[in-house]
């Protein structure tokens, strides 16, 4: 008879198979869920492309969302009446995208300007419950004027409201009318600068010259709704089903549709089947892409059938999730930057080895170092100011802390801007020397105050919330010191630093900056503009020069002509000689696209992964996740062996000593 | 026991108040109406967005008179909508209670098995290298930080040996399970070092008892002795000291979530801190304030109920 195993080790040795017996159904490290369909109606395999977002989406309403990663999610749902042509880069191009030729612009008197804009036709919102039968139904002119409506309605809180109220005639007045009766906005006031001329051609009437109105085109703050879904998702219960609320429901033209949203996980979507607003472009092929980008000429669009984007807010599982192929980028984020990217900004050779491609993203984005112009001891010493800027180097910051991906910036505006020049030189660029002998200038020899005897003691302003940022705020420092005067850090959250620049208690703040809404040199010199201090506006610097206001007010309005250009150089030299800020450096960053996923645009305004543009190759990609996922046998062989190992030592130990 | 309990509820509402006073004043203080709203809608937000926002919240009027609202919504388990997304709170926290239990209630139970077989295993084999190998092995796993343990096992059981998903998660059916073991066994190792050498303590403790002389004396086998005798009285201290941490996990792991995509309270949690969505965080502490004092209540219970010596007055 053999011995009876004492209840213990069954106990443990049934733990252990169990745990074995998990471990084995669990051999599968695919996180994605299974594609909606494996094959297209013609035969030819399902095209699925995976992406993540780092952070959870705040709203999908087109007239309230103002977020990257929302308008990312937008963008994939949502067409703009103007759209980016997505191969040109320098400059960037606007083409028509729901409308059937860019807006015609109409100039009456300097006051009365206005656009025509014809929308194409048989365009179709996605079926959806909200209309009969369940069809989308054709966009139409009306839809526009009910998207500024909507602006105008203080409850969806948009934050365009504020500018387009001051371009678009009737705006302001509209909103105070709509909710004068019943303090909710009625929706049957009329906007007076919306002309409805038929049913798909509109005119918008501006107060006065806004070229910037096309960009503002092609933002999904303009893209059209449908009333008919705005009122249907409520988010309250109808005949025993609880409907979505409107903010995390779309119901758009664009060439997806959103099928599900899982909070904190995932968003999909479905190819819209009937989008015919657009096709692929057969022109602007940068030249190493040209002859396989030619395949794709004129091919309707989106080029895959479904978008799975994965929302991982921590850095180091999404470059998990790409080393195993289940994305098709990986964002060289600090966590794989190393793995990634050499020290000469190549693709590392593990990586170039498996067939990816390295691309550089440059957005349209400046950040640099703030003066309190209305400080006593900066704002009002221009050399001492200048003194400081000169002992800020850049390109040692930059290699530092962003491996020298990120390019300093010498002037305000960042590449690939209407205005930006490769030729200029910043006379505050970094010089230690005549940094010093401008100290010294502005009455701070060696950096000593000569009413303390002591070095000149300056505050810096840093948002600090973890240690890369205090690091980032020390070298700042040490660099500023280098010239003699002393640096106090103040250490905030970033609400609390931009509440400071509001309320203008600082005198040398870091962490500011402009990721550019449209590619337009307006849209960074308004930082500078005396009309635009804060709480109204993001002059934090609270830079003032009525020459500058002037060059300013006369740049705004002006389309991109020599004179223009002549008028940003002017302005250039002026911040260059007031010197309210110190430039730092321009946004960019690196992703490493998978072999299957190569990436097919160029604009710099076009979300990375998200658009209708990209292709990708089911079957590559299959064949590589399969060989780059093999579970490996021998850790659980040999874990087997050590447990039994351990449980047998203690069999015998304990007969030896304890019987 | 009935009006002990009753009291025990009672005296636990000051408690709560206080909390809720306190976060609600260390709210108001480190954060103006002003930097909540910039942190919500972002620095680019017009003065004009801003202000609506404000004033939409309520956050325009005197702090006694928001308090008031507050601890009144509060009575009535109205949570309000969070900041960031407009969802209802108390929606929010309902969905992510599922994922949550999923991870912690297993997890919860694997390492109360797991480190009662640890320790029970130590005492049997009590004093030998293997013993002091394993006490040194506890320590570590105490001492190894939690995000520590999310790199490794990630790097090598879902990178390297491909077993498991990195990331995700998968609501429903056998696929889930996948998803589940990481994040269980690591909530398993975060707890095994520090409760074994706790219960082996209590093990030791029972086993120099002279009930267990007796046992010896009488014939009874080593083995039978620890299963039948010190693990049985063991379980008392135990017992106790478990409960109290039973209502808790309700609120998740707030890393080990975040860091494995687990869409529970505790990946909630963290977003809301980062984001600055003030009303899910004040949840978070007042649920969290509330299932410790219901967790304090239920081991008193546990203990009358274990230990016939002891009687609740």
């Amino acid at each position: 008879m053999p011995p009876r195993r004492t209840p213990p080790f069954r106990a443990l040795a049934l733990l252990f198979s169990l745990a074995l017996t998990v471990l084995f159904t669990g051999c599968d490290n695919d996180p994605n869920p299974a594609p909606y369909h494996e094959k297209r109606p013609d035969g030819s395999p399902w095209r699925v492309r995976y992406n993540a977002i780092p952070s959870e989406p705040k709203s999908f309403d087109p007239q309230f969302a103002y977020d990257e990663i929302d308008h990312s999610i937008l963008s994939a749902v949502y067409d703009t009446l103007v759209e980016y042509h997505p191969m040109k880069k320098a400059p960037v191009e606007l083409i028509p995208c729901l409308l059937e030729e860019m807006p015609k612009k109409e100039v009456e008197a300097e006051n009365k300007i206005s656009y025509l804009c014809r929308l194409k036709k048989d365009v179709h919102f996605h079926d959806d419950p909200c209309f009969p039968e369940g069809k989308g139904r054709e966009v139409i002119a009306e839809d526009v004027h009910y998207i500024l409506q909507r602006m105008c309605d203080p409850k969806v809180e948009s934050p365009f409201f504020s500018t387009l109220e001051q371009h678009i005639i009737g705006m302001h007045e509209a909103r105070a009318e709509g909710i004068a009766k019943t303090g909710k906005f009625d929706y049957g006031t009329r906007i007076s600068g919306f002309e409805l001329i038929d049913k798909y051609t509109f005119r918008l009437h501006l107060n006065g010259p806004f070229p910037q109105l096309v960009y503002w085109m092609a933002m999904n703050a303009m893209s059209p709704v449908p009333r008919e879904g705005v009122e249907y998702y409520d988010g309250e219960v109808h005949d025993g089903v609880l409907r979505a609320k409107w903010r995390f429901h779309t119901v758009g033209t664009g060439p997806f549709q959103m099928k599900e949203y899982v909070p904190r996980q995932r968003i999909r979507y479905i190819r819209n089947e009937g989008y015919h607003t657009s096709v692929f472009p057969s022109d602007g092929f940068e030249p190493h892409k040209a002859e396989w980008l030619k395949q794709f000429a004129g091919k309707s669009l989106p080029l895959y059938d479904e978008l799975n984007t994965s929302i991982i807010i921590e850095l180091i599982p999404a470059f998990v999730l790409g080393r195993q192929g289940y994305l098709d980028g990986i964002t060289a984020n600090k966590e794989a930057f190393g793995a990634l990217v050499t020290s000469d900004q190549q693709l590392t050779p593990k990586y170039k080895a498996r067939g990816m491609e390295l691309e550089k993203v440059s957005t349209p984005g400046t950040f640099f170092i703030s003066f309190n112009m209305q400080d006593p001891i900066v704002g009002k010493n221009a050399k001492l100011r200048q003194a400081i800027a000169r002992a800020y180097d850049g390109r040692a910051y930059v290699e530092i802390f962003y491996s020298g991906v990120s390019p300093t910036s010498n002037q305000l505006l960042p590449r690939g801007l209407f205005g930006y020049d490769p030729n200029y030189v910043d006379p505050n660029r970094f010089d230690l020397e005549s940094a010093k002998r401008l100290l010294a200038e502005a009455g701070y020899p060696d950096g000593i105050d000569p009413k303390t005897g002591a070095p000149l003691e300056i505050t810096l302003d840093e948002p600090v919330s973890g240690t890369d940022e205090r690091q980032r705020a020390e070298y700042e420092k040490r660099m500023f010191e280098a010239i003699g005067i002393k640096i106090n850090i103040r250490e905030s959250t970033y609400p609390r630093l931009i509440e400071r620049y509001e309320q203008g208690s600082f005198q040398l703040g870091s962490g500011t900056g402009w990721m550019a809404d449209f590619p337009d040199p307006e849209n960074f010199f308004f930082l500078f503009y005396s009309k635009n201090f804060p709480r109204e506006g993001a002059n934090y610097c609270r830079y003032s020069s009525p020459e500058f206001d002037k060059l300013y007010e006369k740049m705004a309005v002006m389309e991109d002509t020599p004179e223009r250009l002549a008028i940003i150089k002017k302005m250039n030299a002026m911040l260059a000689e007031d010197c309210p800020v110190i430039f730092t450096f321009d946004k960019a960053f690196y992703v490493a696209t998978q072999p299957w996923a190569r990436w097919t645009h160029n604009s710099p305004m076009i979300e990375n992964g998200y658009n209708k543009y990209q292709q990708v190759d089911p079957v590559l990609r299959a064949k590589l996740r399969k060989e780059w996922n093999r579970p490996a046998l021998w850790p659980l062989i040999l874990l087997g062996i050590l447990v039994a190992g351990a449980l047998i030592y203690a069999i015998r130990w304990n007969r030896q000593n304890h019987v | 026991m009935f009006s002990y309990i009753v009291r025990r509820l009672l005296y636990s509402v000051p408690i709560l108040l206080g909390v809720i006073l306190i976060t609600f004043t260390l709210d108001s203080v480190m954060m103006t109406p002003e930097a909540k709203a910039l942190r919500v809608l972002g620095p680019k937000s017009a003065k004009q967005a801003r202000d609506e926002w404000i004033h939409n919240r309520g956050l325009d009027r005197p702090i006694p008179q928001q308090f008031v609202q507050y601890v009144k919504n509060l009575a009535t388990f109205n949570f309000g909508t969070t900041w960031v997304t407009g969802r209802s709170v108390r929606d929010v926290f309902l969905q992510g209670a599922g994922p949550s239990l999923l991870i912690t209630v297993p997890g919860f139970f694997a390492a109360l098995l797991a480190s009662l077989g640890l320790a029970l295993f130590q005492v049997f084999v009590r004093d030998s290298p293997l013993d002091r190998s394993l006490t040194i092995f506890s320590v570590a796993l105490m001492s190894v930080p939690t995000m520590v343990y999310v790199i490794f096992t990630q790097a090598i059981l879902a990178l390297a040996l491909n077993y498991f998903p990195a990331f995700g998660f998968e609501y429903g059916g056998i696929g889930m399970i996948r998803f589940l073991l990481l994040p269980v066994a690591i909530f398993m190792l975060i707890n095994l070092g520090h409760d074994a050498r706790m219960y082996r303590a209590i093990f030791l403790e029972e086993i120099n008892q002279d009930y267990v002389r007796t046992a010896h004396a009488k014939g009874v086998s080593n083995t039978r002795v620890l299963t039948q005798h010190v693990f049985k009285n063991g379980l008392i201290a135990i017992i106790t000291l478990v409960v109290a941490d039973l209502p808790k996990l309700i609120l998740g792991s707030l890393l080990i979530e975040s860091l494995f995509g687990i869409p529970g309270v505790g990946s909630v949690l963290r977003q809301s801190i980062e984001s600055g969505d003030q009303p899910v965080v004040m949840t978070s502490v007042f649920l969290g304030s509330a299932l410790y004092l219901v967790g304090l209540i239920l081991t008193d219970i546990c203990y009358a109920l274990a230990d016939p010596r002891i009687r609740l007055s």
